[in-house]
């Protein structure tokens, strides 16, 4: 067996073990790949298992790197897990399914075992400086979104904009940056914005997640930033759980959620939304908010703000289970299945008999969307509804 | 990776039945299902491996795969939730791992009659999130409510917490289609019926094929008995200064034969001073508190409380503390999804090790409860003095039925099973040995609800069912002459010659 | 919830409940930290993420007994009726 895997398997072999031994297997029904493949092998209990079965010689990475594929890093397996949930903050010792993917992805690219379009993905990222989410993505077009906005560059508060949202879901952000400046928010955007890392990251080329971080972080001190405004809750993970993670002590930078943010704003009354929005919705709970971080409430107090709407709601521990498949690489890697998760997800909403699937994750949108368009359901964004229920579309 | 002992004709075989994408031979994929939660000592893991796994998506697929095995003599295992505590779903022989999670679809849900039919690959807590839409529920609650599947409480003939209200998998199960070993396909139910509730017609076959621990074959799809959700649930939990009163109350709660009462459940010294070590609603409890019941209520909100206010009086009466709203309530909806964590485990010094719960459990009746319970605090205390790496996390007896006759008796014992070598493991399997033998000396069941085939335990089988095991080794060799369902399991091979 | 990593790695002190167990956050049990030094040691675990957890389960409680009835009946008024 090779060093590294023997490495692996030490690091990680006692939090595997505990996976092994209760055998709980709480995490399978509410795992969005295995609702949707049945298939045990990508089960977040197979992937602690592997450990164990490679710390006593019965498996290398090279036999399971494929399987680890099959994972959107929503965090439902972790959280339902009850040696998180109901006894991880008192041993201060949780399941942490995420990171073992995350890190057996890694250990595959370390030994060169690679899945051929995330290689191309995270070159043509390392190229552009940008994920490749359209053909435009670069750095020369990155401001591209706020055009016409007049938006300061710099500052104490910058407002960082993920690159699916930068080249593809252009009106989130201009709805942000429309309502924060209708609220009176000082703001600016960041000098020159790399893609933030936390793909690259999760799909194994942590050499170069960590680079982008590395430029990132300089690049705000640099400009003095203080506080980073993050619209995506995949940028929100990688601002609160990776940068920590590479920088420890050094990481000194506020970060904060605009969701919340909004959320403060309209109950302090700096912004009230009041252009009624004739629509019946229900909510997409965005995994990286909801099951990762317990964020949850206020874009069900933004939706119930906005007037005109008919919002049925599903609760947020039901959505536990749901997910959009837009996560951990999927789509790139695995489209096909990404797709079943996505259809998985609209036919709940539609037997509710919505019009319209809010969510507030730009990643979540576009198989959304596309799973959507068969069930006749509009996707749309939490931000851009809000902007147009303020007078401020974007 | 493909490393498997059948030989290609077959894998080209079943390919053909089911698909290529449904035919996996990795080692991964063989790994991962060669494992339940029973604990085993994992450097033998590689000795329980499936040669290969399929995944069938019908009850055809099924029936095609059993009769190429038949037809080849190769060794099948059904597979469906893998949560069980007997090994059932756990591969000695190699062979085909049949793979039913794909079968999880609901086919029929008839509101008229209250029924709806299911593939067996279908997990209770899914299966009630879409009956919920209909004000209905299929209450059938392990304690792996949340993971365990349709197929695997057919298999192990479950127990449900709630079963006192509403019985167990047996009674909640109307009827399955069943695939013989033969690759033969029958329905059994009450007669032939599918929704029939009860029949005398012909043998009750039913029962048959239920608990057989994937030894007769494999159910694929089930018709089920529904109930209206409840409207309204009570929970108390009281505490007690000494075992005998706990003992004494829960015996009058549950013979006060309270129409709405789903379950109530003893928990004895050793298990209250297990909870003190991390959970949150009894560590600040004051030490004078040595044992526990609870007890539960389903149905409408007036007969709840009509029974609710019968059950607390009797309680208070006898001397039962009230531990409060909030402890009740939420122990009990933890009780839903219970296993115990790795962390729970204690070497002899206090320290926190990772331990995997095994619980062992037998039924027994009322009257027996405290002698049992002493016997076998002995043999886990024995266990302990041996080994650092076994330790007692106390006792629960449940309610088995409405009338308080008997109990599901459990031990939970944490099992360090990385540390688990051959010595430990051999002790191990003489206490599970001990443990059954002293259910049936207070003329008990080895098991309520995991059934009986594990190493240690499975020894007694014979004894326990006396003439009925040579029934169980004929009606075996009738079904299956060729010995390839789940060979290996319950001392059957006896049916084929193998010595008793 | 805004985020910084000084703030979240500060945990508030701990207070002795018994003898293996501490408190921090107030209804927050956790393991006296002494008795996982030898076989599995704690993690990394920011303020956020002990009350995510927290409140998660308590959420996960409640979800629970909806999913099994529409209501509880509450033990304490059914006390309240006998005593009274």
């Amino acid at each position: 067996m090779p060093d590294a895997d023997k490495r692996f398997a030490e690091e990680w072999r006692d939090a595997a073990y505990n996976c092994f031994s209760s055998g709980h297997k709480f995490c399978r029904e509410v795992c969005p790949v295995m609702q949707v493949t049945r298939n045990e092998s990508w089960s977040p209990t197979a992937f602690h298992a592997n450990v164990v079965a490679m710390e006593k010689g019965e498996l290398e990475i090279s036999d399971v790197a494929a399987d680890y594929v099959n994972c959107t890093g929503c965090g439902a397996c972790e959280l339902r897990c009850p040696n998180s949930l109901f006894t991880g903050d008192f041993y201060r010792f949780r399941t942490r399914t995420v990171d073992l993917v995350k890190a057996a992805r890694a250990l595959a690219v370390s030994q060169d075992v690679h899945q051929d379009a995330w290689r191309r993905w995270n070159a043509e990222t390392d190229e552009r400086s940008h994920e490749p989410v359209t053909e435009a993505a670069g750095q020369e077009r990155v401001r591209d979104w706020a055009e016409g906005l007049e938006l300061a560059i710099g500052g104490e508060t910058i407002l960082f904009v993920d690159c699916e949202a930068a080249f593809h879901r252009t009106s989130v952000p201009r709805a942000v940056a429309r309502m924060l400046n209708l609220a009176g928010y000082k703001f600016g955007l960041m000098n020159e914005q790399w893609c933030c890392g936390g793909p690259a990251a999760e799909m194994g080329y942590e050499e170069q997640a960590r680079r982008f971080a590395r430029h990132n972080l300089d690049d705000w001190r640099a400009s003095g930033v203080r506080r980073v405004l993050v619209l995506d809750p995949h940028d929100y993970i990688t601002f609160t759980e990776d940068y920590p993670k590479y920088f420890g002590d050094d990481y000194d930078i506020e970060i904060v959620l605009v969701v919340e943010l909004l959320a403060e704003l309209v109950r302090e009354g700096r912004l009230t939304p009041h252009i009624p929005v004739e629509r019946s919705v229900t909510y997409h709970d965005p995994c990286r908010l909801n099951k990762r971080k317990g964020v949850w409430r206020e874009p069900r107090e933004l939706l119930r703000a906005i007037p005109g709407l008919t919002f049925t709601d599903v609760d947020r521990v039901t959505q536990w289970s749901y997910c959009s498949g837009g996560g951990g690489g999927l789509p790139i890697e695995k489209p096909e299945l990404t797709a079943r998760i996505s259809a998985s997800r609209i036919d709940k909403a539609a037997e509710l008999g919505v019009d319209t699937l809010v969510s507030a994750c730009p990643w979540s949108e576009r198989p959304l969307s596309e799973a959507g368009r068969a069930r006749s359901i509009d996707v749309v964004d939490l931000f851009e509804l809000l902007a147009t229920s303020l007078g401020v579309a974007p | 990776m493909t490393v498997t002992a059948l030989s290609d004709p077959v894998l080209g075989e079943l390919r053909q039945i089911l698909g290529d994408e449904h035919v996996l031979t990795g080692k991964a994929d063989r790994l991962n299902r060669a494992r339940v939660p029973a604990p085993f000592p994992v450097h033998r893991w590689a000795e329980r491996l499936p040669d290969l796994v399929v995944m069938p998506g019908s009850t055809e697929e099924v029936a095609e795969v059993l009769k190429l095995a038949n037809r080849l003599r190769v060794p099948v295992v059904p597979r469906d939730g893998g949560t069980g505590l007997t090994d059932g779903a756990v591969p000695l022989r190699g062979g085909i791992l049949v793979d039913v999670k794909r079968l999880n679809h609901i086919k029929d849900l008839d509101l008229d009659n209250r029924t709806c039919t299911v593939g067996t690959g279908i997990n209770a807590l899914k299966l009630n999130e879409r009956l919920a839409v209909h004000d209905l529920i299929y209450p059938d609650d392990p304690a792996s409510y949340p993971c365990s599947l349709v197929g695997g409480r057919i298999g192990t003939s479950g127990w449900s917490l709630i079963g006192s209200r509403y019985g167990h998998t047996r009674d909640l199960v109307l009827s399955f289609d069943h695939v013989l070993p033969s690759g033969q396909v029958i329905h059994v139910g009450d007669g032939i019926g599918r929704k029939i509730t009860k029949s005398s017609s012909g043998y009750q076959l039913k029962h048959l094929f239920m608990g057989h621990q994937g030894t007769l074959g494999i159910a694929t799809e089930a018709t089920l008995k529904l109930f209206p959700k409840p409207e309204a649930e009570f929970s108390p939990f009281w505490a007690f200064s000494d075992y005998a009163d706990a003992y004494r109350c829960v015996g009058l709660l549950a013979r006060a034969g309270v129409a709405t009462f789903a379950g109530a459940v003893l928990f004895d010294e050793w298990k209250v001073a297990y909870l003190r070590r991390d959970d949150e609603a009894y560590i600040p409890q004051p030490s004078s508190v040595k044992a526990l019941v609870c007890a539960a209520l389903y149905g409408y909100a007036d007969e709840v409380e009509a029974g609710g206010r019968r059950l607390m009086r009797i309680a208070r009466d006898a001397g039962a503390r009230y531990l409060g709203d909030e402890i009740s309530q939420g122990d009990w909806a933890a009780r839903h999804d219970r296993y115990a964590t790795p962390l729970h485990g204690r070497t002899k010094s206090g320290q926190v090790a990772p331990m995997s719960w095994h619980c062992e459990d037998a039924s027994i009746n009322y009257t027996n409860l405290p002698s049992v319970r002493l016997a076998w605090h002995e043999i886990a205390d024995r266990l302990r003095r041996e080994s650092d790496v076994f330790d007692d996390w106390g006792m629960f007896a449940y309610t088995n039925g409405a009338t308080g006759a008997d109990y599901l008796t459990e031990i939970d014992i944490g099992i360090w099973e990385q540390r688990l070598d051959d010595r430990t493991w051999a002790a191990w399997v003489r206490a599970k040995r001990d443990l059954a033998a002293v259910a049936l000396a207070h003329g008990g069941s080895i098991s309520a609800c995991h059934g009986s085939c594990r190493e240690g335990e499975v020894d007694l089988v014979p004894q326990e069912l006396g003439g009925g095991f040579e029934v169980m080794l004929q009606i075996k060799r009738a079904l299956d002459p060729h010995n390839i369902m789940n060979p290996g399991k319950y001392l059957l091979d006896q049916a084929y010659g193998a010595p008793s | 919830m805004k985020y910084r990593r000084s703030e979240e790695m500060s945990p508030p002190p701990a207070v002795p409940v018994t003898d293996v167990a501490i408190t921090r956050f107030e209804h927050v049990y956790e393991v006296a930290p002494e008795l996982m030094t030898e076989h599995v040691l704690q993690q990394e675990f920011p303020n956020w993420d002990t009350l995510r957890l927290v409140h998660s389960r308590a959420d996960h409680l409640a979800w629970m007994h909806r999913h099994f009835a529409h209501t509880v009946v509450s033990g304490e008024e059914l006390l309240h009726e006998l005593d009274g």
